[in-house]
């Protein structure tokens, strides 16, 4: 009941004028921008971050902003699946498999609105999973002293690894590149320069948006460069616009379960809006009967991923407020956010900061909302922007990028270090490690290490404070899963490959 | 595959470079158990253990990665986009946002198949466009440079 008072006091929040326009520009850019081919939720909130600051608004405030760009990308990106066969960023992947064929088919109309009805749903499940247990982890989270916290990164990381499906060791390798960017810079505790090599402008560190809008924003650019080659045009949405009761019918469990699976795969930290779709496509796959069109147009596959997508983008945000651990990429550049407003994010949040956590949470609600309201009659005007040339959205992109970035300190050694990055960063993803873990590992990076020293200070060097509570047991019990789980599956892979090829 | 070895091999140089440079890390007067150093070298060991595992098993690369063949034509224009951007990046102060705004804008239309007369009026929109939104109504400072002189 006391939840419910504080999501009334949220809700307070959430509809003063300037949070409700905010959440109204939020969502109507996040739409553009996660229809754009290429710009996913990531690059949307990282270049709305410099500008966020600029305006001046209030840490709750652009906290919504930020959050309805989020929701706003994982709308938009189903456009540009379904019409396109592009999906604007990994999330979306799944949708395009049955979104497509269905817009093939005409039914590009019916496909929009019922995976409209789907994100919507998805978000809303999510949501209030995020009002039930949000509060219940930070309470649980206060009693987590240096040591379980830096176990808690620890469990964060491998689960990153671990369930980052094909490629755990690049994970690892990029998120632990992650960590080590964020040892650059003077060290609080006992002021040695570590990494700057006397480079005045590493003093401080690596600035988050320099090292956000490099890995995500310059080598976007360049990716976009090899794209240039590849024509695209959109099919058109023609005949009916809306789904009818019987096609509501068929997708309505499939959509409740996705729903579920996709909050609590958003909860895993790093595992997010990819995995949550991916885990949501194949199991609806599995349960479908013998008529299912799973891979050519099936609704049930479209809804599935589409509401887990969504809901866990919701979901994401119950580690990132309770334990301050992102569970997605783009929550890590929220993160980032809050750390700019110098607000520690943890669980006591929850008691210094009640109406910025819930007013985030209701604006979440009122987001979703506005999202469904807005697609279904403007679609057509959504699709419109889908015919905008890259040469006149990438230097816009590049510009908003370097302006971004020199505002930061006012320095051309960002700028350069932006671009290092950037290219960095391109080649990284070239060779498929995920720059979102780079990210994450960066965010991490600090507090992780803070943590350790703190808990080793508290023990006086003994190691054995590590693994000296049972929440610290637990937390091994459960890095130790991650770890053993990618080789497990590895050994599945390898003995289902021996029959086929003798 | 080889191209990603010699990367990952480039990367142990650097990891050597850095640990090398970490094992002088020492705090003049300490107070706490782990000095500065130890955090880093921990991160180096075990980037050096995935590195040499992923030297020895590289694994599949995703599909959208792999269809994009890099051929010399895409290579140099990637590179001419990083000139670009540095470019930008060192007249950024000396000449002023506007002025070098303008110029990189119509070199990136360009490396994006824009047409000349297209790329000059985005380009001009855009530097003067930019400067009066952040500059002007959204208060990032951003410098004038040659044009500081013009008074406005």
């Amino acid at each position: 009941m006391e939840t419910l008072g504080y999501l009334g006091q949220g809700f307070g929040v959430a509809t003063t004028p300037l949070n409700l326009f905010t959440a109204l520009c939020g969502t109507l850019i996040g739409t553009v921008v996660g229809l754009l081919p290429g710009l996913g939720p990531i690059n949307g909130v990282a270049l709305l971050i410099p500008i966020a600051f600029a305006l001046g608004l209030p840490p709750e405030t652009s906290l919504i902003l930020l959050a309805a760009v989020y929701l706003g990308c994982e709308y938009g990106g189903r456009i540009s699946s379904i019409l396109l066969n592009i999906p604007g960023e990994a999330s979306a992947v799944m949708t395009a498999l049955d979104g497509h064929p269905l817009a093939r088919q005409g039914k590009g109309g019916i496909a929009l609105s019922i995976s409209a009805a789907g994100s919507f749903t998805g978000g809303l499940i999510a949501t209030i999973g995020v009002t039930i247990f949000a509060p219940l982890l930070a309470k649980w989270a206060v009693a987590f002293g240096p040591a379980e916290y830096f176990v808690m990164m620890v469990f964060a990381i491998t689960c990153l690894a671990g369930m980052a499906g094909n490629k755990p060791m690049k994970t690892a390798v990029a998120s632990l590149i992650g960590l080590l960017l964020a040892c650059v810079g003077i060290d609080a505790n006992s002021g040695v320069y570590r990494f700057t090599f006397d480079a005045l402008g590493l003093a401080d560190g690596i600035q988050f948006v320099v090292l956000v809008l490099g890995l995500f924003s310059i080598s976007e650019i360049l990716v976009l460069l090899e794209r240039t080659y590849y024509g695209q045009t959109a099919l058109k949405t023609s005949g009916r616009m809306m789904f009818n009761a019987k096609e509501a019918m068929l997708v309505k469990w499939t959509v409740l379960r996705s729903g579920v699976v996709g909050f609590f795969m958003g909860i895993l930290p790093g595992a997010g809006a990819t995995m949550a779709s991916a885990v949501a496509y194949m199991s609806e796959k599995r349960m479908a009967t013998k008529d299912n069109r799973f891979g050519d147009g099936d609704l049930r596959g479209l809804a599935a991923p589409e509401t887990a997508n969504s809901a866990a983008a919701c979901g994401s945000m119950v580690p990132m407020l309770t334990l301050g651990v992102p569970g997605s990429g783009t929550t890590a550049v929220m993160l980032g956010a809050l750390t700019l407003y110098n607000i520690t994010p943890g669980p006591m949040l929850f008691q210094t900061d009640p109406q910025l956590v819930w007013g985030l949470i209701a604006s979440l609600f009122i987001a979703n909302v506005m999202l469904v309201v807005m697609n279904i009659p403007l679609i057509r005007v959504f699709t419109k922007i889908l015919a905008v040339p890259y040469w006149a959205l990438v230097p816009g992109i590049a510009i908003v990028t370097a302006i971004g970035v020199y505002g930061v300190h006012a320095t051309t050694f960002d700028l350069f270090l932006m671009i290092v990055i950037g290219v960095v960063g391109y080649i990284l993803r070239k060779f498929d490690f995920p720059l979102s873990a780079v990210l994450l590992g960066f965010i991490l990076g600090g507090i992780m290490e803070q943590n350790l020293r703190r808990a080793l200070s508290i023990s006086n060097g003994e190691l054995s404070i590590l693994w000296s509570s049972p929440i610290t047991w637990g937390g091994w019990a459960l890095v130790v899963l991650m770890l053993v789980l990618p080789m497990y599956r590895g050994w599945r892979q390898r003995r289902a490959r021996v029959p086929a090829n003798p | 595959m080889i191209y990603q070895r010699i990367f990952l091999t480039a990367l142990l140089v650097v990891y050597a470079v850095l640990a090398y440079a970490a094992t002088t890390y020492e705090a003049a007067f300490s107070y706490e158990p782990v000095g500065p150093r130890a955090f880093p070298l921990l991160l180096l060991i075990l980037l050096a253990a995935g590195t040499v595992y992923l030297i020895i098993r590289p694994g599949q690369m995703a599909e959208e990665n792999a269809d994009t063949p890099l051929t010399g034509h895409v290579l140099g224009r990637l590179v001419l986009c990083v000139l670009a951007l540095s470019l930008f990046a060192f007249f950024f102060e000396t000449l002023g946002f506007v002025v070098s705004a303008f110029f990189f804008a119509i070199a990136m239309c360009r490396l994006y198949n824009g047409r000349w007369v297209s790329s000059v009026i985005t380009a001009a929109v855009m530097a003067l466009g930019f400067y009066g939104l952040f500059d002007r109504l959204l208060d990032v400072p951003l410098p004038l440079g040659v044009l500081s002189g013009l008074g406005v």
